[in-house]
């Protein structure tokens, strides 16, 4: 055998081979995977939560491939930043859906991006939206599983003014649509409860004084604080709060004071803080322990901390699997048809779809320290929806 | 009447944290002329120092000789490395810090990570002053920033090296033709404004967020200090800083917090547009 001829045969044996393993892990997988596009954040103020988001989602493609995926078919998840404005957060989804071909998206950002989001897909492919937010988004093809306000104050309100007697409540948020929209609600639950609003403000995201704000409320009288201050702004505001020894005689109640906004907060600032949320990273039910459980096992002791963001991510994949084994289908018009009454079971509990949310349980924590002790569980509670 | 004793005590306070910030960048862009951006930086590793103290169970007090340290070798490296080469290019030095200021922030999230991290107070509590409760911990800081501001200003103003940081400030080339080595004295300069901001860094830890982005908060503050109060004396850094907190204190708690700042910036692009030397100027 002469050179050449060696060579030839070599390459026709190599490509013969590839080419039948491709053939073979084809059919072994089913065909073509699921591309699914998940918008996190992975940059800008959000971008805290991008890896415990990635990592939970990541865990529950995982698991879905492994019992032989949606349909029959492997979900192949694609990431994308959409930490940005909404303007390059729309860029990366259409690149994802026309240029990558993604069949359904899972997002958990801002609501700036839902809505250029809902926009751009025009109810055109689904789209599930996971993170805690104001609530009454209506728009076809778009699922959230993530808490409202009906859901996170409305059994808390009372529970907080009967348990720790609070009648004169302060709101303070950042200054966009999710506090604005939650305090509208909040307002209804507190006079409901007895009580009265005794002062209302809203800060921008750049805030990192709060001496003038925390002068007001103690003039107010104010026996409980309402917080929707996010992120940086929240621990800021939570540690001089502690430091005037407010914390002492005022309550506090946080709907998005998770892990991460806690550790920066820190335990000695932590007295009489509440927060409200469909997951605690220590919850004590066997779905939430066995989800905790595997994401330790998978990442480590050092991995990003597990938090409500981060596990919406989760439930975002598994809430996709529900919701195409119910349509049996993952086009858009059999999941609209099939969408209402989709169950599935994750860590917050059992979840049912219900005019495009979720009813879900709802964990009120006390903060101990820099971690969370839930005190009381409403069960299945109804996300107030007025989509029909 | 509590609430304008909580509040003149809130501007005390917040004129004289402000002022301790700020001098780090009045040393570096008032004397050396270099357009900083990386100041909010040294700032951060000031807190992140106060952590790394924290973590290795010492009491706070050892973030003080530890930052030191740690801001000699770091302030003395960045000159040797970047800012020598850059003086009398201010718009150079600009983008250079900037740079700098970027690669710090990745360097302290590749270490610590993004999240938030919390220092404890070594001084909890409140202390009754003029019928009000006010946290412990901010009277002491307030105390001993005015110390630390008069002994400043008496050095500055009795020491050799006063003088011929002066010398250098107001003529180089005169100052190194008459034998002052203008090229050491500006890098003690530099690594002198250096720990001043990391200093900062350390006694703000106990009260504010940590995390690799919150040095950006005192950029922008420092700066407006400077345009109001104008580059080059203490007295300008002292009254800057006491009308930026002033403004914003007083129509944060008359108005609002986003009116304290609106009010702050419209006074800043004041200053710019009709005394850009600002109150007190050298030059």
């Amino acid at each position: 055998m002469n050179r050449r001829s060696f060579i030839k045969n070599a390459l026709c044996t190599a490509v013969l081979s590839t080419g039948a393993a491709g053939l073979f892990t084809g059919t072994a997988l089913g065909a073509d995977p699921i591309k699914v596009g998940i918008l996190i954040p992975q940059s800008g103020p959000g971008g805290l939560f991008g890896p415990s988001c990635q990592n939970a989602a990541q865990l529950a493609v995982d698991e879905i491939n492994a019992q032989g995926g949606i349909l029959g078919r492997p979900i192949a998840p694609i990431f994308a930043d959409v930490g940005g404005p909404p303007s390059d957060a729309t860029q990366a989804a259409l690149k994802l859906w026309k240029g990558q071909k993604v069949e359904a998206f899972i997002g958990m950002h801002d609501s700036a991006v839902r809505g250029a989001l809902t926009n751009l897909f025009k109810g055109q492919v689904p789209y599930i939206y996971t993170a805690v937010y104001e609530g009454n988004e209506c728009s076809a093809g778009t699922y959230v599983i993530g808490e409202t306000p009906p859901q996170q104050l409305k059994p808390v309100i009372p529970w907080i003014a009967s348990k720790k007697g609070a009648s004169k409540w302060y709101l303070i948020g950042n200054d966009y649509n999710w506090p604005r929209d939650t305090n509208v609600a909040a307002k209804d639950y507190i006079t409901q409860s007895g009580g009265s609003v005794v002062g209302e403000e809203y800060l921008p995201f750049t805030a990192d004084n709060f001496d003038s704000n925390l002068a007001r409320i103690k003039s107010s009288g104010a026996d409980a604080v309402l917080i929707t201050l996010v992120g940086g702004a929240s621990v800021g505001f939570n540690r001089a709060f502690a430091s005037f020894g407010l914390s002492d005689s005022v309550v506090r109640l946080g709907t998005l004071i998770e892990e991460n906004t806690l550790a920066g907060i820190g335990a000695e600032n932590s007295k009489n803080l509440f927060s409200a949320s469909g997951y605690f990273a220590n919850i004590d039910t066997p779905d939430a322990r066995k989800f905790a459980a595997d994401y330790s096992s998978r990442y480590g002791a050092d991995a990003a901390a597990l938090n409500s963001l981060g596990e919406s991510c989760y439930e975002g994949v598994l809430f996709l699997q529900a919701l195409a084994q119910n349509a049996g289908s993952l086009a858009i018009a059999d999941i609209e048809k099939a969408s209402e009454g989709t169950r599935y079971s994750g860590p917050r509990g059992t979840a049912t779809m219900q005019n495009r949310h979720v009813s879900t349980n709802i964990y009120l924590a006390q903060a101990r320290g820099t971690d969370f002790e839930v005190v009381e569980t409403f069960t299945n509670v109804d996300p107030g929806s007025t989509c029909n | 009447m509590e609430l304008l004793v909580v509040n003149i005590l809130n501007f005390v306070f917040a004129t004289a944290t402000l002022a301790l910030v700020v001098l780090g960048l009045a040393i570096i862009f008032g004397m050396l002329g270099v357009m900083n951006m990386a100041h909010g930086e040294f700032v951060m590793l000031g807190a992140y120092g106060a952590l790394v103290v924290q973590n290795a169970g010492l009491h706070f007090l050892f973030a003080i000789p530890f930052v030191l340290l740690l801001c000699i070798i770091v302030g003395w490296f960045i000159e040797w490395s970047i800012i020598r080469h850059l003086y009398r290019r201010p718009f150079d030095t600009l983008l250079a810090t900037w740079g700098l200021a970027i690669l710090l922030r990745k360097g302290i999230e590749a270490i610590f990570g993004r999240d938030y991290k919390s220092i404890d107070q070594t001084l909890p509590g409140t202390v009754q002053l003029m019928g009000v409760d006010y946290p412990a911990y901010r009277l002491v800081l307030i105390g001993l920033i005015a110390l630390f501001f008069l002994s400043i200003f008496l050095w500055y103003r009795k020491s050799n090296t006063g003088a011929r940081i002066k010398a250098m400030v107001t003529n180089p080339a005169l100052a190194s033709a008459v034998g002052i080595d203008t090229r050491h004295l500006a890098r003690l300069t530099f690594i002198f404004g250096v720990c001043t901001a990391g200093l900062a860094g350390v006694a703000l830890a106990p009260m504010v967020r940590i995390d690799p982005f919150m040095g950006l908060d005192y950029l922008l503050s420092s700066f407006f200090v400077l345009v109001v109060g104008g580059l080059g004396s203490l007295e300008g850094l002292l009254t800057g800083a006491s009308v930026i907190a002033g403004t914003d204190v007083t129509v944060s708690a008359l108005i609002s917090k986003t009116g304290g700042y609106i009010a702050v910036l419209t006074l800043s692009i004041l200053f710019l547009w009709l005394r850009p030397n600002g109150l007190f100027s050298s030059r």
